[in-house]
């Protein structure tokens, strides 16, 4: 058998207080019949939840001494996830539940840095629940408002039957500008499809390609300087692999800790593959991914979301990568 | 002329896996002592089997949930669950509570003459000899690793940024003195003679104090976590994992700063997961990440004996009964082997 066809995938559900994460981990809970998850809390005693196997967790994050600053990692997760993978019965997926005030990133950071827990888990997909009502101005006073907002592969813009249409509207685009590869749904009591939010495998290279991200240009008005926003980029012209790899590897190691997250294809000249790769901060996972199709046209796309990107000379960088 | 492989089934079975118990219990096995002549093994479905030579193995539902940490305690064993239950119990099968934390897992267990020793959370809780309530000794982090010295005066608690000794003072009075390095220390253990401390970290590393002066060191160049190590026939050698090959690093004499380690290797390039001494020699067994394990002598790397051939699951417990005549190997698919050592 495979390593990965036994690895269980890990959905994390993270959330400003009060959005309602708990109302979506009960939904998940009570309508997966016959399902056997983990679910691992951390603000226990609030609401109750609806499973046999509920772990508490402190949220432990701490700093990997691998030279690199903004690596750290969720140590309570990794002493639980190995724990539960030595369960006689099998998982069909375990459940993380962070506070309202934590940063995704060590979460997911975790799945790349502890070797045990990625040959036995996998990461399956960030899900932030935001509320309709509030999220503009946490967005505006707490910066892991932003931050999970970033970290989304799905968002699930709740509470929308208490915000009015035009305000939808403008919640809406204010997450696009610092997310614009996220799924955002649209949902009244944590109401999605959970097909839609569990089983998505949007850590995985091969999901990179299926999903077309909104490759458009970001204005840069009216921003404060430490605002999460997104900025991408495409190319018609192949890259210069060994110029790409320089510049990329050195803007991670100098600036990873304002580049949340990066995802991209790659065209590179004299290559048959397509690359395709996505990071957190500093971390990377990269690999060819097969040819490309024959009815598509090559090209390069990358995407960046983090803080102050308009002084990393992102542009002129990528620019100089062009093999021509 | 060709010749069918099936007729000879035994044909690729160690004489060991031929002559002992092979079973196949479908679950992880998480831990395993020697109680005397007998072994007893934890399980991730909460039971201990105890086996004995001579007779079937007794299977006894323990714990709800995984059973994270065994340790021994004279002629019984502790353990603790993810059901959050520390008990007792002994060879004949008594099950006794000592206490529990509700959803609150037990990690690690430790015992020494009748003290008894565990870790939930950031929490240590400590049972004198005879005693009811247990001293609970606080940490700012969650606790990696228990361990006594050989004398059961000092107790070791790693923890992220380095460890805690804790011992009595002769008021009776807990003292603690701390051993910072950044980081989060996981298995922890004196060395026998009293003078190392060795923890092995998240990163592929080991850090090691010498106590006498608080001089501390990285032993490094690990492939993966070193999730298992030993000290060796008192204290001559440190056997590790981590590695392809068991590293085997000298702690005889000024110890092993600026010496190079022993490498014992093995045939198929698959990571040693798992390191226990065989008793009194200079010599150990390795199991290795694809179930096989051998049996070599340190100083000497072409005496080196295969025990049990591959199973395709990592090794996660071996253990050697108190007279050195029979050994029990598990694994995390539940694969096991118990066998005697010696020709008849």
């Amino acid at each position: 058998m495979e390593e990965t066809d036994r690895q269980v995938p890990v959905t994390v559900l993270t959330g400003f207080l009060g959005a309602g994460k708990t109302t979506l981990l009960n939904r998940i809970l009570t309508e997966q019949h016959g399902k056997k998850y983990a679910v691992i809390v951390n603000e226990f005693g609030e609401q109750g939840i609806d499973n046999d196997l509920v772990v508490d967790a402190d949220e432990e994050v701490f700093e990997m001494n691998n030279g690199c600053i903004c690596c750290t990692v969720r140590g309570d997760l990794i002493r639980i996830l190995s724990g539960l993978m030595k369960r006689a019965d099998k998982l069909d997926a375990i459940i993380v539940e962070t506070t309202g005030l934590a940063d995704p990133a060590p979460v997911a950071q975790t799945f790349f840095v502890d070797q045990d827990v990625a040959n036995k888990t996998k990461l399956d997909a960030i899900v932030t629940v935001a509320d309709a009502v509030h999220l503009s101005s946490q967005i505006e006073d707490h910066h892991e408002a932003e931050e999970q907002i970033a970290f989304g592969d799905v968002i699930l813009l709740n509470k929308i039957d208490l915000v009015k249409d035009e305000n939808i509207e403008v919640v809406t685009k204010r997450i696009r500008k610092i997310n614009p590869f996220a799924k955002i749904i649209k949902t009244t009591k944590c109401g999605a499809p959970l097909k839609e939010i569990l089983n998505l495998d949007a850590f995985s290279l091969k999901r990179i390609l299926e999903v077309e991200p909104d490759f458009l240009e970001s204005d840069h008005d009216h921003e404060h300087d430490d605002d999460v926003t997104s900025l991408s980029f495409v190319s018609n012209t192949p890259l210069d692999m060994e110029k790409f790899q320089n510049w990329f590897g050195k803007l991670l190691q100098t600036k990873g800790q304002d580049i949340m997250r990066t995802k991209g294809i790659l065209d590179f000249k004299d290559e048959n593959d397509r690359y395709v790769f996505q990071g957190v901060h500093m971390l990377m996972d990269a690999s060819p991914m097969g040819k490309w199709p024959e009815n598509k046209e090559r090209s390069s796309r990358l995407v960046f979301i983090g803080r102050n990107l308009d002084t990393m000379n992102l542009k002129e960088g990528f620019e100089a990568c062009k093999s021509e | 002329m060709t010749t069918d492989l099936n007729q000879f089934p035994e044909l690729d079975k160690t004489k060991f896996e031929q002559r002992g118990i092979q079973l196949e219990i479908g679950v992880p096995v998480t831990c395993a002592v020697s109680i005397g002549n007998n072994i007893a093994a934890g399980f991730g479905d909460g039971t201990v089997r105890i086996f004995s030579s001579g007779e079937k193995h007794k299977t006894l539902k323990a714990h709800k949930g995984v059973i994270l940490c065994m340790s021994k305690d004279g002629d019984s064993i502790l353990t603790g669950g993810d059901d959050g239950y520390f008990l007792k119990i002994s060879l004949n099968g008594e099950i006794n509570e000592i206490t529990n934390f509700g959803s609150r897992w037990v990690d690690h267990v430790a015992a020494y003459n009748g003290k008894l020793v565990c870790s939930s959370g950031k929490v240590v809780y400590y049972w004198d000899k005879n005693k009811k309530e247990p001293k609970s000794l606080n940490h700012d982090s969650t606790i990696g690793g228990l361990a006594f010295d050989a004398k059961g005066r000092r107790l070791a608690v790693s923890r992220y940024g380095g460890v805690t000794i804790w011992k009595k003072d002769y008021s009776n009075k807990w003292k603690s003195t701390k051993l910072d390095w950044k980081g989060s220390h996981n298995k922890v253990s004196f060395s026998p003679d009293g003078k190392y401390l060795v923890t092995s970290m998240q990163e592929n590393v080991l850090r090691c104090w010498r106590l006498k002066d608080k001089l501390d060191f990285a032993m490094s160049g690990y492939g993966s976590k070193v999730k298992s190590f030993a000290f060796i026939s008192d204290t001559s050698y440190l056997a590790t994992s981590g590695a392809i090959d068991a590293i085997c690093w000298p702690f005889d004499g000024e110890g092993p700063m600026g010496r190079k380690p022993i490498c014992l290797p093995y045939i198929g390039n698959k990571q040693v997961t798992f390191i226990e001494p065989f008793p009194d020699e200079k010599a150990i067994f390795a199991g290795l990440s694809d179930g096989s394990v051998f049996l070599s002598q340190i100083e000497n790397e072409n005496n080196t004996i295969i025990i049990r051939s591959f199973t395709g699951s990592e090794v996660s417990a071996i253990a050697m009964t108190h007279d050195k005549s029979s050994i029990f190997i598990g694994d995390m698919n539940g694969n096991i082997l118990w066998t005697s050592i010696w020709d008849k």
